[in-house]
C-alpha cells in the first residue's frame, strides 16, 4: 500500500474502501463456493453469505466509482514499520502459548512488541517485562484459572 | 402479599452480613475481571460454580449475580480508557467514551457511566420486581419474524452509528454479518467460509474481531507518528462532570434505561442491541449530532445506562420462566437446579424469600458497584498519565491473554493479528468498525430466525407483515430508512457532518 | 481459580476440605478433565457437579477444561492426541460422538478412545405447549398426516438426539415434520413455551430439571418409562418403533493402563454412589445410569449402525 501521487478530484480513502470491499466480497463469494443457495422456504447455508458478498462486492463498487469523481482528499500518512512489528510479537505469542507456556510467550510478546515503539528504551523494556510477566502469571494463570501452562515444560 | 411486605422480606434476606458479603465479592470480582477484556464473566461463573455448591443457595446466586452485572459495570472502564471493548454492548461506549478521554475528559465519562448504570440498574430491578411476569410474557410472544424485523430495525440504527458515508457503513454491517455466518451452519451442519480449518467450526469469537479491529489497530495507529502519540498522554482534566455534561446526560440516562429495560428482557442479542438501540436514539433526537463520535457524553450515558439495564433486565425471562438468556444465565439456571430450585412462576411463590432476597440484594450489589467504581475513576485516570511506551506492551498482554482464554487456544491470538491489519487498513479507509461489531453480533440472529420463519411460513413472505409486533418494527424501520434517504434531511446531515470534520 | 477460593476460605465459607486420607495416584499433578462444550452448557455442569465427589475418591485435583468447538470433534481430537498416562479424560456423549463419525471425516481416529464409564442415560422426548391440542404421540402424527409440513418440530442442534429421533419417527411412519433447528435446548424451550413451533425434542433432564409450567411432555423415547417421569409413556409402548437416549459418559486415550482406567471407573460409580451426589443429581434431573466402559462399547457398534443406515436413506446434513 503506497501513496499515490496526489490527482485531482480523487478520494484516496474511498478508492481504498472500495478495494477493500470488493477484495472481501470476492473472497467470500469464493469461500462459499460449494455452498448450496437454496430457495426462500428452504434457504440454504449459502442463501445468505452469497447474496451478501455480493452485495459487499457491488457497494465496493459504487464506492470505488464515487471516489473518483470525488474532491480530492489524500491517505493519511502509512507507517507500517510499527504494525508489522506487532503483528510479529503476537504470532510469537500465538505460537508459544500452548507449546512453551505463558513466561516464554509473554516475555516474547512484551520484548518484540516494545520494539514497535522506537522510544522504548532498553532498560525500561527489561523492567516492564519482568514485572508484567510476573504480575500476569499470578492474575491470570493462578489468579483467574486462564487455563495456559506457565513453564515449557 | 403486598409488594412493600415482599420488598422487606427481600432486604431482611439481602442485608445478613453473609448474603452482604458474597454479593460485595460478587461484585467486586466482576468489577475486576471486567476491566480485563476478554477474560468474561462466563468463565468466571463457570470456575466458581463447583464452590457455591457449598454455600446457601441464597448467597451462591448472589454472588453468582454479583459476578455478572459487576462485569458489564467494569467493562465500560477500558473501553473509555483504551479504546478496548471488552464485550459486544461496550463497543458503543468505546466510540465516544474513547474521544472524551482523548480530550482529557475519562474522569466525567467514566463517573457519568457509573452513574448511569446505577441509575439505570435501580429501574431496571424495579421492573424486575413489580413487571417481571407481564415483560417475560411479551418476551415469549418474540417468535423468528419479530427476531427478524428486530435485526433489520437494528442493523439500520447502526448506520446510523457511523458519522461518515452512508453506503460505507452498510458495506461494513455486510461484512460484519458475513462474519458472524463463519462456522457450522446451524440449519444444514455444513461448515461454511472456514477455508478447511476445523478451528473455525465454531465460527469466530466476538472477543477476537474487537480485540483486532479496535487495540491492535489502535496501537499501530498510535505508534505511527509522533504527533498522535503525544496527543495521548492527555491532559487530566477534571475529575467529576461538569454541569453542562450532567444537564447532557440526565435525559439520555432515562432514555437509555427505558430501551435497555425493554430490550434486555428478549433472549438472544437483547443486551447488546439495547446498547446500540441507545446511541442511535441519542443520536437521531440530539440537537448537536455532528458531536457524535468526537466525545458526546450523551453518546456515553444513554448506552452505558442502557446495557446496564440490559444486563440486569435478562434476569427477568430467568427468574419468571427459567428461560437462560445468555450463557451466564444458563450457568446461574444450573446453579439453581443444583440447589434443588426451579426458576419459574412457583419459585415465586413457594421461596419468596429467595426470589425477593435476590432481587433487592442486585439494589444493593448495584450502589456497592458505585462505591467501589467511583474512587476508583481516580485511579483509572492517573494510568492514562502513564507514558504510552510503557502502557501498550500491557494493553497488548491483556488482549493476547484474553483472547487467549476465550477457547484456550492460541489460534484465536494468530486471528487477531487478521482483525488488526483489517482494521488498520479500515482506519486508513476512513471506515468504522463499529457497524460492522454489531452486524457480527446480530448476524446469527437474523439468519437463523430467518431461515425458521420461512421454513415455518412455507416460504411466505408475507408472515413478516402478519404478525403485529414485526410489522409494527417494520414500519419504524421503513420511516427511518426514508429519512436517511429524503434529499433535504440527507443534505443536513451532510452539512452537520462536514462542520464536524475538524 | 486458586486465588478465588482462597478468597472465599478467608472470606469464612465453609469449602469441603478435600481429603487426602487415601489413594496415592496421582498426586503429582491435576487430572485434566475435558469438557467439548461451552461452560455452562448440561455437560459442563454435570462434569462441574462432579468435580469434587471425583477429587475426594481419587485423592487428586481435577481441573475442568472447556475445550468447546466442531460439536465436540475439537474435544475428542485433543483427547486422542493426549499422553495416555491417566492424567488426561474426557467427557463424551453420544449420540454425537457416533453421529459424526457418519456424518464426515474426523480429524482423529475414534478407535484411539476409550470408554471408561457411562454416568447418564436421557432420553429425547417430545413436548409441546400445555395448550395444544395433542396429547398422545399418535395424534402428533396424525396432525402431520393431515397437514404434510405445517407441523412443525424444533430440535436442539442438527444431528442431536431430538433430531435423529424425529427423521426416524418420520420414517417410521412415512409423515413429513418440518423440522427447526436451535441452538441448544434452552432456546428450543423458549420457542415451545411461545408456541412458536408445534412442538419440540427436550430430554427428560432438560424437561424435569425446570419449571415445567407451561410444557406437556407426550412421550420419551427411552427404552422404558423414566422413573424421573413415570406418567409418561415411551414411543414403543404406544406403537411406535423408536428409541433415542443421549448418553454421558467418560473416556481415555486407548492406551491407558487397564488399573488406571479401572481406579478411575471405580471413582465414577462411587460418586454415582453416593447419596449426596445423588441428591443433586435428583435435582438436576440426571437419569443416572452407570455402565462399564466395556459394556458400554459394546453397545456402541450397533447404534453406530443404525445411524449409518439412516444417513444412507436420509443424510441429515447437507452436504
Amino acid at each position: 500500500m503506497s501513496i499515490k501521487p496526489a490527482a485531482n478530484g480523487r478520494d484516496f480513502p474511498d478508492i481504498l474502501a472500495g478495494g477493500v470491499l470488493i477484495f472481501l466480497g470476492a473472497l467470500g463469494l469464493w469461500a462459499g463456493r460449494d455452498l448450496t443457495y437454496g430457495t426462500p422456504a428452504m434457504m440454504g447455508p449459502g442463501f445468505l453469505p452469497k447474496s451478501l458478498c455480493a452485495i459487499i462486492a457491488l457497494i465496493g463498487v459504487i464506492v470505488l466509482i464515487k471516489a473518483l469523481s470525488k474532491p480530492h482528499e489524500a491517505l493519511d500518512a502509512v507507517n507500517p514499520k510499527p504494525l508489522l512489528i506487532l503483528v510479529a510479537a503476537i504470532a510469537g505469542f500465538a505460537f508459544a502459548a500452548e507449546r512453551f507456556g505463558f513466561v516464554a510467550a509473554t516475555i516474547w510478546l512484551l520484548v518484540v512488541g516494545s520494539l514497535a515503539d522506537p522510544e522504548s528504551r532498553w532498560k525500561e523494556i527489561f523492567i516492564s517485562t519482568a514485572v508484567l510477566t510476573t504480575l500476569g502469571a499470578l492474575l491470570f494463570v493462578y489468579g483467574l484459572g486462564v487455563q495456559m501452562p506457565i513453564w515449557p515444560f | 402479599m403486598a409488594f412493600l411486605d415482599v420488598l422487606m422480606l427481600g432486604f431482611s434476606e439481602a442485608l445478613t452480613p453473609t448474603n452482604l458479603m458474597f454479593c460485595f465479592i460478587g461484585a467486586l470480582l466482576g468489577t475486576l475481571i471486567g476491566v480485563l477484556p476478554g477474560i468474561g464473566p462466563t468463565a468466571t461463573v463457570a470456575i466458581l460454580l463447583p464452590v457455591t455448591f457449598f454455600l446457601p443457595p441464597l448467597g451462591a446466586l448472589i454472588m453468582l449475580a454479583g459476578i455478572f452485572y459487576g462485569a458489564q459495570y467494569g467493562g465500560s472502564t477500558t473501553a473509555i480508557l483504551v479504546n478496548l471493548p471488552g464485550e459486544a454492548s461496550a463497543v458503543v461506549t468505546a466510540i465516544d467514551g474513547y474521544q472524551m478521554a482523548r480530550k482529557g475528559r475519562a474522569g466525567a465519562a467514566l463517573a457519568i457511566a457509573a452513574l448511569g448504570s446505577f441509575f439505570a440498574g435501580t429501574v431496571a430491578t424495579i421492573a424486575l420486581a413489580v413487571a417481571g411476569p407481564t415483560l417475560s410474557a411479551f418476551a415469549l410472544s418474540f417468535g423468528p419474524a419479530e427476531y427478524v424485523a428486530l435485526c433489520i430495525f437494528g442493523l439500520l440504527a447502526a448506520t446510523i452509528l457511523a458519522h461518515g458515508s452512508v453506503v460505507k457503513a452498510i458495506g461494513m454491517v455486510c461484512l460484519g454479518l458475513v462474519l458472524g455466518m463463519v462456522g457450522i451452519d446451524v440449519n444444514s451442519g455444513s461448515a461454511r467460509m472456514t477455508f478447511g480449518s476445523t478451528d473455525l467450526y465454531d465460527g469466530i469469537d466476538f472477543v477476537v474481531i474487537a480485540v483486532g479491529l479496535f487495540g491492535i489497530a489502535e496501537i499501530a495507529t498510535n505508534l505511527e507518528s509522533k504527533e498522535i502519540r503525544g496527543v495521548l498522554q492527555s491532559k487530566i482534566g477534571r475529575l467529576w462532570p461538569t454541569r453542562e455534561e450532567f444537564k447532557d446526560s440526565w435525559a439520555a440516562v432515562l432514555r437509555g434505561t427505558g430501551v435497555g429495560t425493554i430490550l434486555g428482557v428478549l433472549p438472544g442479542g437483547g443486551a447488546t442491541l439495547s446498547a446500540f438501540s441507545a446511541y442511535s436514539v441519542e443520536k437521531r433526537i440530539s440537537k448537536t449530532p455532528e458531536k457524535f463520535g468526537h466525545g458526546a457524553i450523551a453518546g456515553v450515558a444513554g448506552p452505558e445506562a442502557a446495557n446496564n439495564a440490559g444486563a440486569q433486565a435478562s434476569f427477568i425471562p430467568l427468574l419468571t420462566l427459567g428461560i437462560p438468556s445468555n450463557s451466564i444465565m444458563a450457568m446461574m439456571l444450573g446453579a439453581m437446579t443444583i440447589h434443588g430450585i426451579t426458576p419459574g412462576p412457583s419459585v415465586i411463590q413457594n421461596q419468596p424469600e429467595l426470589f425477593w432476597g435476590l432481587v433487592a440484594s442486585m439494589w444493593l450489589g448495584n450502589a456497592m458497584l458505585l462505591v467501589i467504581n467511583l474512587p476508583l475513576i481516580g485511579l483509572w485516570v492517573k494510568l492514562l498519565q502513564i507514558p504510552y511506551r510503557l502502557m501498550y506492551p500491557a494493553i497488548l498482554l491483556f488482549c493476547c491473554v484474553g483472547v487467549y482464554s476465550v477457547s484456550n487456544r492460541g489460534f484465536d491470538v494468530a486471528l487477531v493479528i487478521l482483525f488488526g491489519i483489517l482494521g488498520y487498513v479500515l482506519r486508513k479507509a476512513k471506515c468504522e468498525p463499529g457497524p460492522l461489531l454489531l452486524g457480527f453480533v446480530l448476524g446469527p440472529l437474523l439468519e437463523t430466525n430467518l431461515r425458521r420463519a420461512m421454513l415455518l411460513s412455507q416460504g411466505d413472505w408475507l408472515v413478516f407483515f402478519e404478525r403485529p409486533i414485526s410489522a409494527v418494527l417494520l414500519v419504524i424501520t421503513a420511516l427511518m430508512l426514508l429519512t436517511l434517504i429524503l434529499p433535504t434531511i440527507r443534505k443536513n446531515r451532510k452539512a452537520a457532518f462536514e462542520a464536524s470534520e475538524d | 481459580m486458586n486465588m478465588m477460593r482462597t478468597a472465599i476460605l478467608a472470606a469464612g465459607t465453609l469449602l469441603a476440605t478435600i481429603g487426602s486420607a487415601h489413594a496415592e495416584w496421582p498426586k503429582d499433578r491435576p487430572i485434566q478433565m475435558i469438557v467439548a462444550f461451552a461452560p455452562g452448557g448440561s455437560t459442563d455442569v454435570m462434569a462441574r457437579a462432579m468435580q469434587p465427589y471425583l477429587e475426594k475418591e481419587l485423592g487428586a485435583d481435577i481441573v475442568i477444561e472447556n475445550r468447546p468447538g466442531a460439536s465436540g470433534e475439537i474435544a475428542y481430537t485433543a483427547l486422542a492426541k493426549a499422553k495416555p498416562d491417566g492424567y488426561t479424560f474426557s467427557y463424551i456423549n453420544t449420540p454425537g460422538f457416533l453421529s459424526m463419525q457418519v456424518q464426515r471425516k474426523l480429524g482423529y481416529d475414534p478407535k484411539t478412545i476409550k470408554p471408561i464409564a457411562r454416568i447418564v442415560d436421557d432420553p429425547a422426548a417430545i413436548v409441546v405447549p400445555a395448550a395444544s391440542e395433542i396429547k398422545t404421540i399418535a395424534q402428533f402424527i396424525e396432525a402431520a398426516k393431515a397437514k404434510p409440513g405445517a407441523v412443525s418440530f424444533g430440535s436442539s442442534g442438527i444431528g442431536t438426539d431430538d433430531h435423529l429421533a424425529i427423521i426416524i419417527l418420520g420414517a417410521e411412519t412415512g409423515t413429513k415434520m418440518t423440522h427447526i433447528p436451535f441452538n441448544g435446548a434452552g432456546e428450543t424451550r423458549t420457542a415451545i413455551l411461545g408456541a412458536q413451533v408445534t412442538g419440540g425434542g427436550l430430554n427428560v433432564s432438560e424437561f424435569g430439571g425446570n419449571d415445567t409450567s407451561g410444557l406437556r411432555m407426550i412421550n420419551t423415547f427411552g427404552k422404558e418409562r423414566s422413573p424421573q417421569l413415570p406418567d409418561v409413556p415411551t414411543a414403543i409402548e404406544s406403537g411406535f418403533n423408536v428409541e433415542m437416549t443421549s448418553e454421558r459418559g467418560i473416556a481415555a486415550p486407548r492406551e491407558v493402563p487397564a488399573e488406571i482406567a479401572d481406579r478411575f471407573a471405580a471413582a465414577v460409580k462411587a460418586t454415582l454412589d453416593n447419596p449426596e451426589f445423588q441428591k443433586q443429581a435428583k435435582q438436576m434431573a440426571l437419569p443416572l445410569a452407570y455402565l462399564s466402559g466395556p459394556d458400554w462399547e459394546k453397545e456402541m457398534p450397533t447404534r453406530l449402525a443404525r445411524f449409518q443406515k439412516i444417513w444412507d436413506t436420509t443424510p441429515w446434513v447437507q452436504q
